[in-house]
């Protein structure tokens, strides 16, 4: 089971080898595996919206950063908004400071945490967790279409903002997840009455400004 | 076909309806399309048959006993090709090592006599299956379909996709999950790998009689009678990858 550890800027200090090592699995990930990026001359692979406006969510198990996710407030420029903005051409890009655009979401390949209650399942539980706990209203953001049926497995409801499209070998689809108890309930059901402890270490930034976070 | 069609589609099946409904719905929005037919299934592989693979069948019903009982899944390279890509395609896209044999040209010939003439596949992620995919069958003779059609085609299929992943939710709790210990994944994959009992022993540096005993107890969680099918269990539910 993943600990899932909230850093923000303001945290990022007691994180450092951590993030160091998010930032390398990243580019063994999105630059080696996937190609969507330029290889980076430091082994690290970081983008325009890696700013102190970003919260990440890593995975840490086994002393080992095994998943995370980055989420970004939409009222602040994200990928959608800045690339995909075509992609949404049913309601338009989201801009609010409560609906969080979730990215960088990879897995650590290893065998024994795959399947419906692996570290990809427990990632998503923390986040939901989060989201609800910082009072969200959507996470999402492009997703590949072809893997969306996990998210149903969850019992998450799905809001697509646009038509999936056609990229290449994939196709990509904007679709937002509701955040609620009911999200977040239902997927720890699915982890089976397990799931990992969520972290806020030092003074962590509230998600959307002048909230007050209520931890249950 | 217009895009709030699709959207309120995707709406509906949202609403905890049932698998019947999802489908008829499911039909009649495709039929805009030209798709009068759809079947929405696991992808057999190996010994699989297709009939328990699936989830939702609009196929006509003297078509599908004729796919079914001619095991045509093991030959059509439209079902072949189903298993091998991630990339939604047309009938007419199918790669010729596939599709250009005999057999498979035979399915297709009596898929014409049934009146279905044209199709188009959408692969999906499968927590249950190999793979899922769902196949919209067409009367008419379609030799090209245009770049927004392709898309609301796909976008109804993956939130059909996601649905049906949320009926095996509402199953949860009437079968538990399955898993397998470091160990016995570890000799199950010596035994795929062509190993004897005795051989695995010796590299695992354990006794032949401990390393059957891994075996047996792999294919008893996984419910199965023979180690091959333990094996191909094993990776259909991703407890094991290759």
């Amino acid at each position: 089971m993943i600990t899932a550890h909230v850093v923000t800027h303001e945290n990022l200090h007691l994180y450092k080898a951590e993030f160091d090592e998010f930032l390398r699995r990243r580019h063994d990930v999105f630059v080696e595996q996937k190609r969507w990026r330029p290889p980076a001359p430091d082994g690290r692979e970081r983008d325009e919206f890696d700013t102190d406006k970003a919260t990440y969510i890593l995975g840490i198990e086994d002393g080992l950063v095994v998943t995370s996710a980055r989420l970004i407030p939409t009222s602040e420029p994200h990928l959608v908004s800045e690339v995909f903005p075509h992609l949404c051409e049913r309601s338009g890009v989201p801009r609010r400071a409560d609906w969080a655009e979730w990215t960088r979401t990879f897995v650590l390949q290893r065998e024994r945490h795959l399947g419906l209650r692996g570290t990809f399942t427990q990632l998503c539980a923390a986040v939901m967790q989060y989201a609800v706990e910082e009072g969200l209203s959507a996470v999402g953001g492009v997703q590949e279409a072809y893997a969306m049926p996990r998210l149903g497995r969850f019992g998450w409801k799905l809001l697509p903002l646009g038509m999936a499209r056609e990229f290449g070998e994939e196709t990509y689809i904007v679709t937002y997840i509701e955040v609620s108890e009911a999200a977040l309930t239902s997927i720890r059901n699915v982890l089976g009455g397990e799931w990992p402890r969520l972290v806020r270490r030092g003074t962590v930034r509230p998600f959307v400004p002048e909230r007050r976070v209520s931890v249950s | 076909m217009h895009a709030d069609d699709v959207f309120q589609f995707i709406e509906r099946c949202q609403e905890r309806v049932s698998p019947q409904e999802v489908l008829t719905d499911l039909l009649q929005t495709s039929a805009k399309l030209g798709f009068d037919h759809l079947l929405f299934s696991g992808v057999p592989v190996g010994q699989q048959e297709l009939a328990p693979l699936v989830e939702l069948n609009g196929w006509p019903v003297d078509w599908f006993d004729r796919y079914n009982s001619q095991a045509y899944f093991r030959t059509d390279g439209v079902c072949l090709h189903a298993a091998r890509t991630l990339r939604p395609f047309a009938w007419n896209e199918v790669p010729s090592d596939v599709g250009d044999t005999d057999a498979s040209r035979q399915v297709s010939g009596d898929a014409a006599d049934h009146g279905i003439h044209s199709g188009f596949v959408v692969p999906l992620l499968s927590l249950d299956h190999w793979q899922s995919a769902i196949s919209f069958a067409s009367s008419a003779r379609r030799a090209q379909m245009s770049s927004i059609e392709r898309a609301q085609l796909v976008t109804m299929a993956t939130f059909t996709g996601t649905y049906v992943q949320s009926l095996a939710l509402e199953a949860l709790g009437q079968r538990d999950e399955i898993s397998i210990s470091d160990r016995e994944r570890e000799v199950l994959r010596w035994y795929h790998n062509g190993k004897t009992a005795w051989e695995i022993g010796e590299i695992l540096q354990i006794s032949e009689r401990t390393a059957n005993k891994h075996l047996t107890s792999a294919r008893r969680k996984l419910g199965v009678a023979t180690t091959r099918q333990a094996v191909a269990e094993a990776a259909r539910r991703r407890l094991l990858h290759f």
